[in-house]
């Protein structure tokens, strides 16, 4: 990870190129690259044509005319604030939900040593081979009978904390030294200052890929969404999106706008942050 | 007090201290701790016991007659192979052109960190857009697609009707691609540079190289990212709801769309619960396969 500068990680690459000719490669990337990000800029297009572009049964890929106003519209007709409300509400209480936890566990596994601290970490390792699916009935009938279903605590609750995020922080504290936490100790300094002052204003650049990760991710949560809630009120954006479909119109030029629009947020924030996430992956995805 | 300072002082554990920091790590994991209690290893029993009831509440004793209907229902059986050729399909496909990918961009291309950034906009953009989008460019009567292809003079295709599970592969594919890169290009990245010196020392080739260093050396990466990516394949569920609906005909019905309906269309909680404990047996031999072959690599 020293190597993020790319200057010297592509010279280090140098000695290892790919095996065949640099110009096929680089046509290949190239393609795959437009493959990739056309069908995102069409989307942006036919969020801006007009309605009888897209009714002509003759599709464009760009209107004659920028059609801004198909997102007034798509605001009027359909409760796109509060979609997009409900959504920012979900990610950002799960995101601090996670900021407050996974760290605390993460220093409680780097640094102590403790009766059960191998069955503990077991326990917590094991939860990543649950999947939702099957977590997915019995919390939704066990919210049921707790009256939170179509609820923020409904949709926040389950994802409260979890293994990825608490190994991540794990993985960051434990190479951090112990001087510190010693000589705090010394100082006659409780525990939860020595956690408090000395190591989490350390782990500053872990927290951001792990805000990061969990807030994109939860932005972008289907299923669980989809099954607590019921009213028009309490659905997040990515459910409100196929529900244009559905239920306010079937105008493709005004879905494509609440698709850009649920797509805006996280574009903004891979744009800012793309060096925490691509090492957040790297980091978490192999270790 | 003294004594207390003496100790500190030798940096021998005095009582207070030493009890101070056994306690601190409980309260630490409490929390945390208690959520897993409360949010995963509750459900998994109690999804287990509802596996043996029936009824609209659940609450009729069945024996194992869930399980033994979930063996002998076609739709199921069906959508269990679909499913397996869906997560085959994403799995190949995603290995090949991310291996590939990787060794491109981790040639001195100009411009790979900008490629790189390009192939992970899908995987974090919402399924719901991924969906929605690709429904509308596959569309035969709006679908852009099709109109590009007549204007290249190529034939035209129904795509979702023709092929159905080859086209949410694709969609699959298109998104998480860029992942299944940057953990190639991150595992090539870790290969000691000493291994590639060697190698042309000893007169290696660069495809001799990229055959005999990179490739064997990546196992590790590649048996993470088979297995991720199979377990996560398994459970697709929003591909098959947004863009087919299951169809044509049930060519799509993945198990957990399927599982969606029995559980919250019919209402059959008890079915539902046998049918995902039978996909977590599955991915739980998976899990243990990859441990299996992960401690034995080590090992050597």
């Amino acid at each position: 990870m020293a190597n993020d500068n790319p200057a010297v990680r592509l010279r280090r690459g140098s000695d290892r190129l790919f095996p065949g000719d640099r110009a096929i490669a680089y046509v290949a990337v190239v393609l795959v690259c437009a493959v990739t990000v056309l069908p995102l800029l069409y989307m942006i297009s036919l969020s801006l044509q007009s309605n009888a572009e897209i009714f002509a049964g003759n599709p464009v890929l760009w209107p004659a005319q920028l059609q801004f106003a198909n997102y007034a519209s798509l605001f009027e007709r359909a409760p796109v604030a509060r979609f997009l409300l409900n959504s920012f509400i979900m990610a950002s209480l799960i995101t601090l939900s996670h900021l407050i936890f996974d760290p605390l566990a993460g220093y409680a596994f780097a640094k102590f040593e403790f009766r059960f601290k191998r069955t503990l970490f077991i326990i917590v390792l094991a939860t990543l081979m649950v999947p939702f699916f099957v977590r997915m009935i019995p919390i939704y009938v066990m919210f049921s009978q707790l009256g939170w279903t179509d609820s923020y605590q409904g949709l926040v609750v389950p994802f409260l904390s979890d293994a990825f995020g608490i190994f991540l922080m794990r993985q960051f504290i434990e190479p951090l030294p112990n001087t510190l936490i010693d000589a705090g100790r010394v100082d006659g300094a409780s525990e939860w200052r020595i956690y408090r002052s000395i190591i989490l204003p350390q782990t500053r650049a872990a927290l951001a890929v792990l805000a990061l990760f969990t807030f994109v991710f939860q932005w972008n949560n289907f299923l669980w969404p989809l099954v607590i809630t019921s009213s028009t009120k309490m659905r997040t954006m990515p459910i409100g999106l196929t529900l244009f479909n559905q239920e306010y119109f079937t105008q493709w030029n005004l879905t494509a706008a609440g698709s850009v629009v649920l797509f805006v947020p996280t574009a903004l924030l891979f744009f800012f942050t793309q060096r925490y996430l691509v090492r957040g992956i790297a980091l978490t995805g192999l270790k | 007090m003294t004594s207390l300072a003496t100790a500190r002082r030798t940096g021998l554990p005095t009582r207070g201290h030493n009890r101070r920091r056994t306690l601190a790590p409980y309260a630490f994991l409490a929390a945390p701790m208690a959520f897993f209690a409360v949010l995963f290893f509750y459900p998994l029993v109690q999804e287990l016991i509802t596996s043996f009831y029936t009824g609209p509440r659940a609450d009729q004793f069945a024996g194992v007659s869930n399980f033994t209907r979930a063996f002998a229902d076609a739709n199921m059986r069906h959508s269990f192979v679909v499913t397996f050729e869906f997560a085959a399909g994403t799995l190949v496909f995603s290995i090949l052109i991310g291996l590939v990918l990787a060794a491109m961009l981790n040639a001195r291309l100009k411009g790979s960190v900008i490629f790189r950034g390009i192939l992970l906009v899908p995987y974090l953009t919402s399924i719901a857009i991924v969906g929605l989008l690709w429904r509308n460019i596959l569309d035969p009567q709006v679908g852009v697609l099709n109109r590009l292809l007549v204007a290249a003079h190529l034939p035209t295709q129904t795509w979702l009707n023709t092929s159905p599970v080859a086209t949410i592969v694709f969609i699959a594919v298109w998104q998480q691609v860029g992942y299944t890169t940057l953990l190639f290009l991150a595992g090539m990245q870790g290969i000691p540079e000493s291994y590639y010196e060697a190698a042309k020392v000893d007169g290696a080739s660069p495809w001799q190289r990229f055959w005999r260093v990179t490739l064997p050396l990546l196992a590790p990466t590649t048996l993470f990212v088979s297995v991720i990516g199979v377990i996560s394949s398994l459970q697709e569920f929003a591909l098959p709801y947004l863009v087919t609906n299951g169809g044509p005909g049930d060519a799509t019905s993945l198990y957990v769309f399927r599982l969606y309906d029995v559980a919250f269309t019919f209402r059959d909680f008890g079915y539902a619960s046998a049918l995902s404990y039978l996909m977590l047996i599955v991915i739980l031999i998976l899990s243990a396969i990859q441990l299996r072959i992960g401690r034995r690599d080590h090992g050597e």
